[in-house]
């Protein structure tokens, strides 16, 4: 039983992290109906940066956080602006390439302007052993569940009662009635990717507090599909709990099962979901015309 | 007055082209083609035969990506199926590589068969992350199955002779890819322009009128991703004789990306773009890299320690660069070059 709850536990911390890049999948995705498939890089390019102010120019704690919440959305919304913004018109499609293309463009100038070197990324909480009942969990690891919920409590407060969070949803609602009603759709997407930057950018700090500050670090967006997909791509709320689920799943498969199943028993799972329910467990099916 | 290009007989309209000038010029690329090993040194000879190899890939990812608008990203795991297979099948079953070429092919379609039936009820993103997933599975079956797949651990391949010709020897690995090729484009041209390949086309513009008209989805896209994985798994098979000795780590992410970038830079549903643009992609990073070369040092040698990176960014760009500017590609540059020259001085 034990080895259960701390299999939970671990699932939970590492589950928190799909769950965030979820919701900023889903955040971007209800606002302009594009999945971004730089998420992972963008969160990476946000670790870095937040890395190099702690390191090289050392910024405390207290004011790292806000700096790095300040400069993540200026980072989302110069590549919405640089590359998205100019394709509006375009298929999705086509949008969606562009996003593969940012990502691998994103990726490549990351590693070339900072190396291939795995780098500790210290914090002042960093190091301590926390005791609940069984459980054993790092301070860091007991950080990034706090993130988490504060994080979703925060994207749910954001989307249901303040004006920007309530015209994004209009948006996505439907763009030509929001434009009517004198919503900035244009603007909305800049705010999209400015959002899903901060979010997923504390994601990336919190795996390079974890683990390291390393460029294979885009892997946990690829690996957070499967959160997106569980809880719904247009719902953040519903992304993060996904996370959390896959992440479980994840860890218990690897403890009991084969150890191999790790990175991709998420994957199984959303295969057979999409088998039953092709638009995702909490998505709308689409109703089309020809 | 020439009023246009008007077909009269059953025997011009059955012929893949009835221009001669198409045919002069396709003989004499054969032709350099042909020449090719005889005049190059052994890095263009490696450099064509990944094209090739390449080639071959791109056009069956084109197949199911271009054609018939089912969205992949899992080539670099169909890929690594149909080299694993053929690498397995030689060294350890002993099967003469004549057979574990073709099975490659066969058991990179079964395969697909399995991501082809939830792409029945797919469409579009889902269908892309299903193929993103299915790619990790294999690649992550491929590592952890050790005592089928040798695991971490590669395979290498020693028996190479195909028909009494060593593959081994670059210039006959050459000959081969060209053959296979050759074929693999007959074949595919072919079907675009059957029942099969229009109903492929319909699906990709519109699959719930597709089926409206008559197209049954269950079979077409199945048959899609059927012929399409053959393809691509006979190209896998390829890169088990071009590198003998495989390994997982050949089959990222990036490297299917990489076969997208290819089908969108070359023109997406045109087996003539598939070429183009998988030479392309080949090509663009060994340019830059000479072009780096003849950079200031300081800023050279930073680059040249990141050539992985300076290729990634290439890559990128020109995926970010071809949407935004040219959606039809190079083969669409090329269509338009062509109407203005017929044209002129009436073109735009």
């Amino acid at each position: 039983m034990d080895l259960f709850l701390n299999f939970v536990a671990s699932g939970l911390v590492i589950g928190s992290v799909y769950g965030l890049i979820g919701m900023s999948f889903a955040i971007i995705f209800r606002t302009t109906s594009v999945l971004n498939f730089a998420q992972g890089e963008v969160m990476m390019l946000v670790a870095y940066v937040s890395w190099t102010l702690a390191h090289t120019l050392h910024f405390p704690f207290w004011l790292l956080l806000p700096t790095t919440i300040l400069l993540a959305p200026l980072i989302g919304m110069a590549i919405e602006r640089l590359f998205i913004r100019p394709m509006s018109g375009q298929p999705i499609f086509a949008i969606v390439m562009v996003t593969i293309g940012v990502a691998i463009v994103l990726r490549s100038l990351t590693i070339l302007v900072w190396g291939h070197e795995f780098e500790g990324f210290n914090v002042p909480f960093s190091g301590g052993v926390f005791e609940i009942g069984p459980v054993f969990l790092l301070t860091e690891q007991l950080a990034v569940l706090i993130l988490f919920a504060v994080v979703s409590l925060l994207a749910w407060a954001f989307f249901r009662f303040s004006r920007v969070g309530m015209a994004m949803r209009a948006t996505s609602q439907d763009e030509t009635a929001a434009l009517l009603m004198g919503i900035d759709s244009r603007r909305m997407s800049s705010f999209a990717w400015g959002i899903s930057a901060i979010v997923s950018g504390l994601a990336g700090i919190m795996v390079s507090v974890m683990f390291a500050r390393a460029p294979d670090m885009w892997h946990f967006g690829l690996k957070s599909f499967p959160a997106t997909i569980l809880g719904g791509l247009d719902s953040p709320i519903g992304s993060g709990f996904g996370g959390l689920v896959i992440g479980v799943i994840g860890e218990l498969s690897a403890g009991y099962i084969w150890n191999g199943l790790k990175e991709i028993s998420g994957l199984i799972l959303i295969i057979v979901i999409l088998m039953v329910r092709p638009y995702g467990l909490f998505g709308e099916k689409e109703l089309e015309r020809v | 007055m020439r009023t246009g290009n008007h077909i009269e007989s059953y025997p011009r309209h059955i012929a893949l082209s009835d221009s001669v000038v198409v045919w002069f010029w396709l003989a004499v690329l054969m032709m350099a083609l042909i020449m090719l090993p005889a005049v190059s040194g052994l890095f263009v000879l490696g450099l064509a035969i990944r094209i090739l190899i390449a080639a071959v890939g791109a056009i069956g990812l084109n197949l199911l990506t271009g054609s018939t608008g089912q969205i992949s990203l899992g080539q670099s795991g169909f890929l690594a199926a149909g080299c694993y297979t053929t690498g397995l099948l030689i060294a350890d079953y002993n099967w003469p590589p004549e057979l574990a070429l073709p099975m490659s092919g066969f058991v990179t379609a079964a395969l697909s068969l399995l991501v082809g039936i939830p792409s029945l009820r797919l469409k579009g993103l889902y269908l892309a992350i299903t193929t993103l997933a299915f790619s990790f599975i294999i690649t992550q079956f491929l590592l952890f199955a050790e005592p089928i797949t040798h695991g971490p651990y590669g395979v290498r391949i020693e028996n190479t002779t195909f028909f009494g010709v060593d593959l081994a020897r670059p210039t006959a690995l050459y000959y081969f890819c060209l053959a296979v090729l050759v074929l693999v484009t007959l074949g595919v041209l072919n079907i675009m322009r059957t029942r099969v390949g229009r109903a492929f086309n319909a699906i990709r513009d519109h699959d719930i009128a597709a089926r409206a008209m008559g197209v049954n989805l269950t079979i077409y896209k199945l048959t899609a991703f059927g012929a399409s994985s053959f393809i691509v798994g006979l190209a896998g098979g390829l890169m088990a004789f071009q590198f003998r000795f495989i390994n997982v780590d050949i089959f990222s992410v990036t490297l299917a990306i990489e076969a997208l970038a290819m089908i969108i830079v070359g023109g997406l549903g045109s087996v003539a773009g598939a070429i183009i643009g998988a030479a392309f992609i080949i090509i663009l990073p060994e340019v830059v890299g000479d072009a780096i070369a003849l950079l200031p040092d300081a800023v050279g040698e930073v680059l040249a320690n990141g050539a992985l990176e300076v290729k990634g960014l290439l890559i990128g760009l020109v995926i970010i660069l071809t949407l935004r500017l040219e959606p039809d590609g190079l083969i669409g540059v090329w269509r338009n070059t062509k109407r203005y020259w017929s044209r002129w001085p009436l073109s735009v």
